[in-house]
């Protein structure tokens, strides 16, 4: 919290002079009402955060509940409500040692059976949350004592904690009825209605040392982006969630709204199926990773909004391997490779694409263009969401996206067998053999070992086209303290309310 | 004989003498000769107005596309600067690509297709609508409520249909416009229809024994022009809107192609920041519907005019 603090007073400081002066130096002034819009939310939006799919149901999660442990702003998990989370030597059991001393909104104790029940909730076979497929290795949660948990798996699993610590591993109380949520976030419930709004009050009980600042927060659902960035330029709302990248720019020069620009982990990469010709040649996929300006992409795509990519995912694990070198377009070396590959007067493929994330049919577009220098014709085959998602993960040469994720999240999700999301169609036994290993290992070192060979199979021959990641841009009035740039690619940054507080005029 | 009784082929009701008189009678009758539909027509203000604006918009969707990149330095695909910036004449789209190129490019496809759809319905309708005026009884029935049903379902809707369903191709496109016109046209055919076949020089036709095929075409549909030249100009109209509003909801032409439709809807974001994107084809497809439809009316009211001189 204090690290958090420091962070927004330099983050504020530097930013330029808005049209009225707001002291933003600090200490956080409490007290007020702060409006966040945006868009998306309908019918099944929900208060259960364990379910928690759009932004308002995110936006509901991370301040009405609390985890056990927490991505901070650089996407390192820290402490919440475990104060400590280790594993034995395989990583099949997993010891959480409870915060002492913190009470849910309505004033009761967190037990270890409130965390025993939660993960029970999440995991129920008769009712799945969205958590469930990353512990379903879960055998058995039991209560060693008072403030100790163990997490008894039925494989090894390293990264367990990176599970605990996702938005939807809400610890509720026994219990819990989600029609009257009880949690031990900063914020509780006031009213909620799907769709349209959400009023929170300051939950009285919350355990953190610092902050809430703000009184009541409503969080408000727009229909479309234009209605969204009007209510913001008309001050009926004071912060809004996930602006277009284009109009950053225009938003900016308001002089009384600030921008919020986080780099994130977050790729729409295109997928080459790699079981299918013509990309069941490696050389195929090298040559239209080189085909590719990848600068451009993000100049074009994102409006210069992004990080360079290298067909490598999980920008921000620590094994990432930062010492590849940079990809880059090499028009001459992919015709070299596309005719090697028996392909010398070119290729024609289809590219299935589809609104499916802002960005994403714009790079179909950029990546025809671009391709067509090395000789590869891209025929754009657009299609409506319902019927992309009917045949996905059965196209030669797609596209789809991904939020930041740490590596092996990340492989278990989309690359390893038997993962639900295997758009590349992958399966390479050397990078297999790596990954399952680095699941059992837990020494920090030797496991990054591991995945930065993993890694350099996928950079080496993977079916990803991975150019770019996207920054996440919010914007919010000059006003508003305590907004910081966070990695984990949830809005402002990562929804944390608790930290945000009105800077009275100077 | 049938010679004597066919009108003269300059598309002209006034000339056909309702007796069926041989061609004897129409020589010395100059004046009412030079009063042709087209004649009328052109001689209303309005008329001119719509011929103009119109071939200023066909002009720039037939020239536009032979211009690039010699006018504007950049091809409609390529890439000038990053998105939404104001470079060159009127900026840049939402990625980056000159405005005023795409521009350019991106009338040809609405204008062909609206021409072709508009085409397809008109024949379509007129077959029907002649089919059913002139063989009347149960077939009439049959083709006039089968219309009833194609006129219950709205346009947009059943074209939302039919393209969700075959997937956004061209000729989809264009039947699926021309299917929903056809109703609307045979209804006026077969109104005028009903009026001429009445008339003497008809029942003579059949008298000789003249294929029914040959009535149709000879005797029949000169004689309904002018209904049919309005109902023409006013579904060009609708065919423009029509196209325009179904790329504009993402089932007419495909990105990346150049399209006037399209790039309203890739650029409406950005239409407080960078209007041009979407100024300029608005504009021009207002200009075209309302060239065409001052046109339509011209017609309409020069043929409307003929009408009440025959009486």
């Amino acid at each position: 919290m204090g690290l958090g603090l420091s962070a927004i007073l330099a983050a504020c400081g530097s930013t330029a002079a808005p049209a009225e002066q707001f002291d933003l130096e600090g200490p956080p002034t409490t007290g007020g009402t702060v409006r966040v819009g945006f868009v998306g939310g309908g019918a099944s939006d929900t208060l259960d955060g364990a379910n928690a799919t759009n932004l308002g149901d995110i936006a509901r999660a991370v301040n009405v509940y609390s985890t056990l442990l927490s991505f901070d702003d650089d996407y390192v998990l820290q402490p919440m409500l475990a104060t400590s989370v280790t594993p034995n030597e395989d990583a099949t059991v997993w010891t959480v040692v409870l915060r002492d001393g913190v009470s849910f909104s309505d004033g009761r104790p967190l037990r270890p059976e409130d965390v025993v029940a939660s993960f029970e909730r999440i995991v129920d076979p008769e009712d799945p949350k969205s958590g469930a497929a990353s512990l379903a290795h879960l055998q058995e949660i039991v209560p060693v004592d008072g403030r100790t948990i163990e997490f008894r798996l039925a494989t090894s699993d390293t990264a367990l904690d990176e599970s605990l610590g996702q938005y939807t591993s809400i610890i509720v109380p026994e219990d819990f009825d989600a029609a009257h949520p009880v949690g031990t976030g900063p914020f509780t419930v006031e009213s909620f209605t799907p769709g349209q709004s959400t009023e929170l009050r300051r939950n009285p009980h919350y355990w953190g040392e610092d902050g809430p600042y703000l009184d009541t927060v409503s969080l408000l659902n727009f229909n479309d982006t234009d209605a969204l960035i009007n209510a913001l330029l008309s001050n009926q709302v004071d912060a809004v969630a996930q602006i277009p990248s284009a109009l950053t720019e225009v938003i900016g020069a308001d002089e009384r709204i600030r921008i919020l620009d986080s780099e994130t982990g977050m790729y729409l990469p295109f997928t080459m199926r790699v079981d299918r010709a013509p990309f069941d040649d490696e050389r195929v996929r090298q040559a239209f990773r080189l085909a590719v300006d990848r600068e451009g992409m993000i100049e074009q795509v994102l409006s210069g909004k992004g990080t360079l990519g290298n067909d490598m995912y999980a920008v921000f694990d620590p094994s990432y391997p930062d010492e590849l070198p940079q990809r880059a377009q090499d028009i001459a070396e992919a015709k070299r490779l596309l005719a090697e590959a028996g392909h010398p007067d070119g290729l024609e493929v289809e590219l299935v694409t589809a609104p499916i994330q802002s960005g994403v049919v714009e790079a179909a577009q950029v990546f025809a263009e671009q391709a067509a220098e090395a000789g590869i014709t891209v025929s754009i085959n657009r299609m409506d969401l319902t019927a992309y998602w009917t045949d996905y993960l059965e196209y030669d040469f797609s596209q789809t996206f991904w939020y930041t994720r740490n590596f092996l999240a990340q492989s278990n999700a989309a690359v390893m067998p038997g993962a639900p999301f295997n758009e590349t169609h992958w399966e390479d036994e050397e990078f297999t053999a790596l990954v399952e290993e680095a699941r059992t290992v837990v020494d920090d070192a030797a496991r990054g070992e591991l995945i930065a060979r993993a890694q350099e199979i996928l950079y080496d021959r993977g079916g990803y086209l991975l150019w770019g990641f996207a920054n996440q841009v919010d914007a919010y009035q000059g006003y508003l303290g305590g907004f910081v740039e966070n990695r984990t690619g949830i809005p402002l940054s990562g929804f944390r309310l608790d930290r945000v507080w009105i800077g009275e005029a100077a | 004989m049938t010679h004597a009784t066919t009108p003269d082929s300059a598309v002209d009701p006034t000339t056909v003498d309702p007796s069926g008189a041989g061609p004897a009678r129409s020589a010395p009758d100059r004046p009412a000769r030079r009063s042709t539909l087209v004649t009328r027509t052109w001689a209303q203000r309005q008329a001119k107005v719509g011929v103009v604006l119109t071939a200023l918009i066909v002009l720039i969707a037939v020239i536009g596309p032979l211009l690039l990149p010699w006018a504007t330095g950049y091809t409609a695909t390529g890439f000038a600067d990053r998105p939404f910036q104001d470079t060159g004449l009127f900026g840049t789209d939402n990625l980056g690509r000159d405005v005023l190129s795409r521009f350019l490019a991106g009338g040809t496809s609405l204008l062909l297709y609206s021409v072709l759809a508009t085409a397809l319905g008109l024949f379509l309708g007129m077959l029907f609508g002649m089919v059913a005026a002139y063989i009347g009884g149960w077939l009439d029935a049959l083709i006039m409520r089968s219309n009833d049903v194609l006129l219950a379902i709205p346009q947009l809707v059943f074209a939302l249909l039919a393209i969700t369903v075959l997937g956004p191709q061209p000729w989809v496109l264009v039947a699926v416009i021309a299917i929903t016109h056809a109703p609307r046209i045979a209804r006026v055919t077969r109104a005028a229809t009903l009026d001429v076949i009445g008339e003497d020089y008809i029942r003579a036709a059949e008298m000789y024994a003249v294929p029914r095929r040959r009535i149709l075409f000879r005797e029949v549909l000169p004689n309904i022009t002018g209904p049919l030249a309005v109902e023409a100009g006013l579904r060009l109209t609708y065919s423009i809107g029509a196209i325009a509003s179904l790329s504009f909801l993402g089932l007419g032409m495909q990105p990346p192609a150049a399209d006037w439709g399209l790039m309203i809807n890739e650029n409406r974001i950005a239409l407080s920041l960078q209007p041009w994107g979407v100024m300029l084809p608005v504009l021009a497809i207002a200009v075209l519907t309302i060239g065409t439809n001052l046109i339509a009316d011209s017609i309409a009211r020069a043929s409307a005019s003929a009408n009440v001189g025959e009486k």
